[in-house]
């Protein structure tokens, strides 16, 4: 041990030591993608499981069926009827509905401002009380009136309907069900689950008037297409990319398929072959939409409260009619009834890549955190670096004469070559500025109306592109920085990033990853002499700015870029979405200051003092 | 059984003429309610002397609970087992104002006779322990963080002496988590004369008893003294239940609701789509036909022959408008305006039947002739959790006043579990009135609402949180009271097996000191809570336990080696016996091998062999 130990000491002093940081960077970097690449194989990824026994899905009979399709179709015509009525009158009708079952029923209004617009909007909800429970559980069903993508939720508020009235009708639940009807399935649900919690501001967002007990899970229908049915698309991403535990959805599927005889798919990918490429397809949109972080359904808004939720789509054309999602919805319901602790068993942090294959954190999170831990290690390279500068030249020098000798005199030198001074206050001034700098594309995009928005972004665009340009020249000519000094700025903004994202990856692995492979040039990033070499460096800087990006990811994807910063925008202030604060606050500071990094040049004269 | 009681009778009234004939009587009393529910409200009293009782002559009252009474010193006892909630909004005011019911769970509170608090302590512990094996209930988990010892809530409802009065000691326990089942009801039934053979206690079944949207058991004991008579010791034991109407008469043997034939279905058939595959219901709205025996799954056996037959076994609470069948030899009786009492032939069978009423249609009824419109209760109350997070959490407990002209005034009692520690700072009260100049919701003043407080804070581990609220709100207007309080974290051991679940609140008490019209004081309960406390992930000790052990024994054990340890070379040390005997069982081998191995120089082998030892250092 004491041999082992002085062996690590005499290694330490090896300059050799100092020259692996950017290799193993550039490892960890490709270990680190590779690694994510081979998660789709068999021999890293997992079956699905049910966790929590109690849940026991599929192990009921479902009896929904019969005369309850002549009702469901009755309140059909009723809800079709509504289609262009307001909100307020439509939910006069519910209401007497939900009343004429015997249900609690409560309206709650809801105002939302972003982009300049309005979101305002009634919800409407019936709690059927649990008949012989005590308030102290709710399970939630969710059917909105018009979903994400603004189609008329006819079938689905119907079947909700229908579903209502035949739970009523069974006196075995242990928990109370609670129906909840926003107009829309993006904000409705939000200010409903805000609520709730009594996480709400109560002058956008009244409060509820008939509450229940704790939620322990909830399923929103999303049935807006006519026909019978193949399958189900299950979405499951909730806001800031957090997930519902994967036993809610396991049951569902496992609902689905065992009991129903129906096919079920996630993440739009309407045919899985179940090989490599399918896995891989499927988990990288889950990968995009979870670092996007925005609600991919009504049900999004309920996970950041701990609520499992998950929404309900039936695709394709087949054999399988409402009465069968019906029974699907009936038998997870009664798999949720029979919960006794909250959903806790399963996972909550995983990457799906079939409906019935997955990876849980501790196999898919080293991927995000070699990423990020390459930012970091570059930034202690570069802080060693910058306090050993003088050393490197005559280091160089004595290494091409003779390598052994060369060693020797460094280890007797370093002490007096180690102990240069830091000029500390240029880089952390240029990295403390460009972080509050960040701050002002973030209220700018959040607060712009959306009319302007992507004038305004493209405007901050261009302006962003630019200014390092306009900043490099002027350091260079007023405060002639050192190639410490460069050394230094790097460094410190390298170490902010390695560490916001390693902490980003715990929450949010999926922007973590994506952010740190856009941002990993700015790992090499340095002065470069070359001026051919050096705008080469920049132009591929300026291709991944943060404002290029999102430009070519918008084009690119057939959105639209003003969709997306009013998405964006809109995320911010109702769902409470952190994406634009990772990328205007995390992101583009890092870039900026990489991009002056680049351009700049150490000023020789300097350089020859020193040396002298 | 009758010439048995034929018998007895005279010299029953001989050993006690004070307590009159009405030693025992029993009544059901059935009341529609509004969504085809009907409250059955079974009261069962008896009572013996309070001279006859302490020379252990109990006659009526149960003998196994009467000797733990005298045991435990208890001068009156309340007991209750509930389950459900009682929809105030749709059945108004509850069944005897509400002061026969307890919170979800199970319910005990006693004054017992003890001179100190330490003695009625352990009296309590006595009763509670004694209690739990015969109601075959948890009781015995109400220890000293469930019990409270409420000023403000509760007053003695019997009469007692002014000399007891002052020994006595009023302790208030309640098990939220208890869960009430047919395991309690057998020994209830046990207590009772006719112990559910004959009479209304023969109606009552575990499986529709259990199925009911709401239902109380209620024991009370209580000494009453008449003016001028001597001294009876009453125990009255009440059985109140909502049961669904619809669902009570599904049979037994096929308890699941299938959806009916597609022609069975009531239709709205004004809507203008409707047709044979598509209908709107309508059965939820008109009364639905019912009989006695369908909803409680028997028919009553009879009457209990040790009843007094003066009072009518049933009643039947509803508009004179609704039509009532009876089977064959039972008397009507008009007692008040929309009550009828039934007296029932002593042996047969005993049936009501409550036909259909159709809402259309000839003969069209309307809701007022198929129940008695439900009465206004004094004060409505809502409680829930606000606030979300493993730290912090709220209580905001909404009361409603809805008289437009009286103001109510009650006691707020909560007793909650040490782990919530409530900040009290934090309660306050803001009042929004419905009607007037000061329309609007507003923050009370102090004083205003909260008239007085009393509050008992929690001991970590040894007793629970009691917080008592004098409180009166004007007519017309609710009140929203909320404090916040803190989860704290428990040991290890102290979660319950599924700690995922959450940990029960009792429901808070709330004892209405204004009077009803008719001259009572009123209770009722708000419901339970569930409270989720930051749990820790069970597997997760394991594996930490496992990793420092681990870290601990190789990091530990190295550094403790290096630290300790003298290294020595092996000539210095003094010589290990194992290793002189190594070297010599060496020396004699070689010794053999140089006599077999004559070529050889002779002694080399062992020269060799002792030099690797030399080598190898030696620890001490």
């Amino acid at each position: 041990m004491p041999r082992l130990l002085s062996g690590a000491l005499l290694a330490r002093r090896d300059p050799r030591l100092l020259k692996i940081p950017p290799y193993l960077s550039l490892l960890l970097i490709i270990v680190g993608v590779a690694w994510l690449f081979m998660l789709p194989l068999d021999d890293y990824s997992r079956r699905t499981y049910i966790s929590e026994n109690a849940l026991l899905p599929g192990q009921v009979h479902t009896y929904f069926g019969g005369s309850d399709q002549n009702v469901f179709r009755a309140y059909k015509h009723e809800i079709t009827a509504l289609e262009n009525s307001t909100n307020a009158e439509a939910n006069d009708k519910l209401e007497s509905i939900f009343k004429g079952l015997g249900l609690k029923v409560g309206r709650q209004n809801y105002t939302y401002h972003s982009s300049g617009n309005t979101y305002a909007g009634e919800n409407i909800y019936a709690i059927l009380h649990a008949p012989r429970g005590d308030a102290t559980e709710a399970i939630v069903l969710v059917a909105a009136w018009r979903n994400v993508k603004d189609e008329f939720n006819r079938n689905g508020l119907a079947l909700a309907l229908a579903l209502t009235r035949y739970f009523k009708r069974w006196s075995l639940w242990s928990k109370d069900i609670i129906v909840v009807v926003p107009p829309e399935s993006r904000a409705g649900t939000q200010a409903w689950a805000d609520a709730y919690h009594d996480a709400h501001d109560s002058a956008k967002v009244a409060s509820l008037p008939v509450k229940s007990g704790a939620l322990q899970g909830a399923v929103a229908i999303d049935y807006p297409q006519e026909g019978r049915f193949e399958g189900v698309h299950v979405v499951y991403d909730g806001i800031n990319g957090q997930l519902p535990n994967l036993d809610l959805i396991n049951t569902f599927v496992n609902i689905a398929s065992g009991q129903m005889g129906m096919g079920s798919a996630i993440q739009e990918m309407w045919k899985h072959t179940d090989r490599y490429n399918d896995r891989l397809k499927t988990m990288l949109r889950g990968m995009v939409n979870q670092g996007l972080g925005h609600a991919a359904g009504p049900h999004s808004s309920f996970i950041p409260y701990h609520v499992d939720a998950i929404t309900v789509q039936p695709i394709g054309n087949g054999w399988q009619d409402e009465m069968a999602l019906g029974r699907t919805i009936e038998g997870t319901f009664r798999s949720l009834n029979n919960l006794l602790e909250h959903l806790h068993q399963s996972f909550f942090f995983y990457l799906l890549m079939h409906k019935e294959r997955f990876v849980s954190i501790g196999t898919y999170l080293p991927s995000a955190m070699l990423v990020a831990a390459n930012f970091t290690i570059m930034a202690i390279h570069l802080w060693i670096q910058s306090g050993q500068r003088s050393k490197v030249a005559t280091a160089g020098e004595t290494d091409g004469k003779d390598g052994k000798d060369g060693a020797d005199r460094q280890e007797q030198e370093a002490p007096s070559t180690d102990a240069v001074e830091r000029d500390l206050y240029l880089p952390l001034g240029l990295v403390a500025g460009s972080q509050f700098l960040g701050f002002i594309p973030l209220f700018v995009f959040n607060h712009a109306p959306a009319g302007i928005l992507t004038v305004l972004f493209y405007a901050f665009t261009a302006f962003s592109l630019l200014i390092p340009h306009v900043i490099s020249p002027l350091l260079i000519s007023n405060f002639k920085p050192t190639a410490q000094q460069y050394k230094l700025l790097s460094s410190f903004s390298l170490l902010l990033l390695g560490m916001f994202l390693s902490a980003l990856a715990t929450l949010n692995f999926s922007l973590a990853f994506l952010v740190g492979l856009l941002a990993v040039p700015l790992s090499f990033a340095y002065p470069v002499r070359n001026v051919l070499l050096k705008y080469a460096y920049a132009l591929l800087l300026t291709l991944l700015s943060p404002g290029t990006v999102v430009s070519i990811a918008a084009a690119a994807s057939g959105v639209g870029l003003d969709v997306v910063l009013r998405e964006a925008a809109f995320g911010w202030t109702v769902w409470g979405m952190y994406t634009p604060l990772v990328v205007w606050c995390v992101w583009w500071p890092a870039w900026l200051v990489g991009v002056v990094v680049v351009l700049g040049r150490v000023q020789e004269d300097r350089n020859k003092e020193k040396s002298s | 059984m009758r010439l048995f009681t034929s018998v007895l009778t005279p010299l029953f009234c001989l050993v006690a003429s004070a307590a009159a004939a009405s030693d025992y009587h029993e009544q059901l009393v059935l009341k529609p309610l509004p969504q085809n529910s009907v409250l059955a409200s079974f009261d069962f009293k008896s009572n013996t002397s309070v001279a006859q009782f302490e020379a252990h002559n109990f006659r009526y009252f149960p003998r196994s609970l009467a000797q733990i009474l005298q045991h435990a010193g208890t001068r009156e006892l309340h007991l209750r087992f509930s389950l459900g909630r009682w929809d105030a909004e749709t059945w108004g005011a509850r069944p005897w104002h509400g002061t026969k019911e307890g919170s979800t769970g199970v319910e005990l509170w006693a004054w017992l006779e003890a001179g100190s608090d330490e003695e009625a302590d352990q009296k309590w512990l006595t009763l509670t322990n004694a209690l739990s094996g015969l109601f075959c209930a948890s009781l015995n988990f109400i220890d000293s963080t469930r019990t409270i010892r409420p000023v403000m809530s509760f007053r003695p409802e019997g009469d007692h002496p002014n000399t007891t009065m002052t020994n006595m000691h009023l302790l208030h326990g309640v098990l939220p988590r208890e869960v009430v089942c047919t395991e309690n009801l057998t020994p209830f039934l046990k207590l009772l004369p006719c112990k559910g053979k004959a009479g209304i206690s023969s109606l009552l079944d575990g499986h529709k008893l259990f199925d009911a949207s709401w239902q109380s058991m209620a024991i009370d004991v209580r000494p009453v003294c008449p003016a001028g008579g001597e001294c009876v010791l009453e125990i009255e034991q009440t059985i109140d239940m909502v049961l669904d109407i619809e669902r009570s008469k599904r049979p037994r043997d096929n308890p699941i609701p299938r959806p009916p034939p597609g022609h069975e279905l009531k239709c709205n058939t004004s809507k203008p789509y409707n047709s044979h595959d598509t209908c709107f219901p309508t059965d939820s709205l008109s009364a639905q036909e019912w009989t006695i025996s369908q909803v409680f799954g028997k028919s009553m056996k009879g009457t209990c022959p040790l009843t007094d037959p003066a009072v009518p076994p049933v009643c039947i609470q509803a508009p004179h408008s609704r039509d009532v069948f009876t089977s064959a030899g039972v008397t009507e009786l008009k007692v008040k305006e929309n009550e009828r009492c039934y007296l029932a032939p002593a042996e047969d069978d005993f049936e009501l039947v409550l036909p259909h009423m159709p809402h259309e249609g000839e003969n069209a009824k309307s809701d007022a002739d198929e129940y008695v419109k439900p009465e206004t209760p004094l004060l409505y109350a809502e409680r829930s959790f606000t606030g979300h997070g493993q730290q912090r959490g709220g209580v905001q407990t909404i009361f409603t006043n809805p008289s437009p002209d009286t103001e109510v005034e009650f006691v707020y009692l909560e007793s909650l579990p040490w782990f919530m520690r409530i900040y009290l700072h934090t309660l306050q009260a803001r009042i929004s009135h419905r009607t007037g100049s000061d329309k609007g919701e507003t923050l009370a003043p102090e004083g205003d609402v909260i008239q007085e407080i009393y509050y008992r804070p929690f001991l970590d581990r040894e007793r629970g949180t009691q917080l008592e609220v004098r409180m009166r709100i004007p007519p017309a207007s609710t009140v929203f009271m909320t404090y916040d309080f803190e989860k704290s974290i428990l040991r290890y051991t102290e979660y319950p097996p599924d700690a995922n679940r959450g940990f029960d609140v009792a429901g808070a008490v709330i004892t209405i000191t204004t009077l009803t019209p008719n001259g009572k004081t009123s209770s009722l309960r708000t419901t339970g809570l569930l409270l989720n406390l930051p749990t820790p992930d069970f597997s997760m000790p394991y594996n930490v336990i496992i990793f420092t052990s681990t870290a601990i024994a190789l990091a530990f054990g190295g550094l403790y080696n290096i630290l300790v340890r003298r290294f020595v070379g092996q000539d210095e040390g003094p010589e290990v016996s194992l290793v002189r005997l190594k070297g010599k069982i060496r020396a004699a081998v070689s010794r053999l091998q140089s006599k077999t191995k004559k070529p050889g120089p002779p002694g080399m082998a062992a020269e060799v062999a002792g030099g690797k030892e030399k080598e190898a250092a030696k620890i001490e």
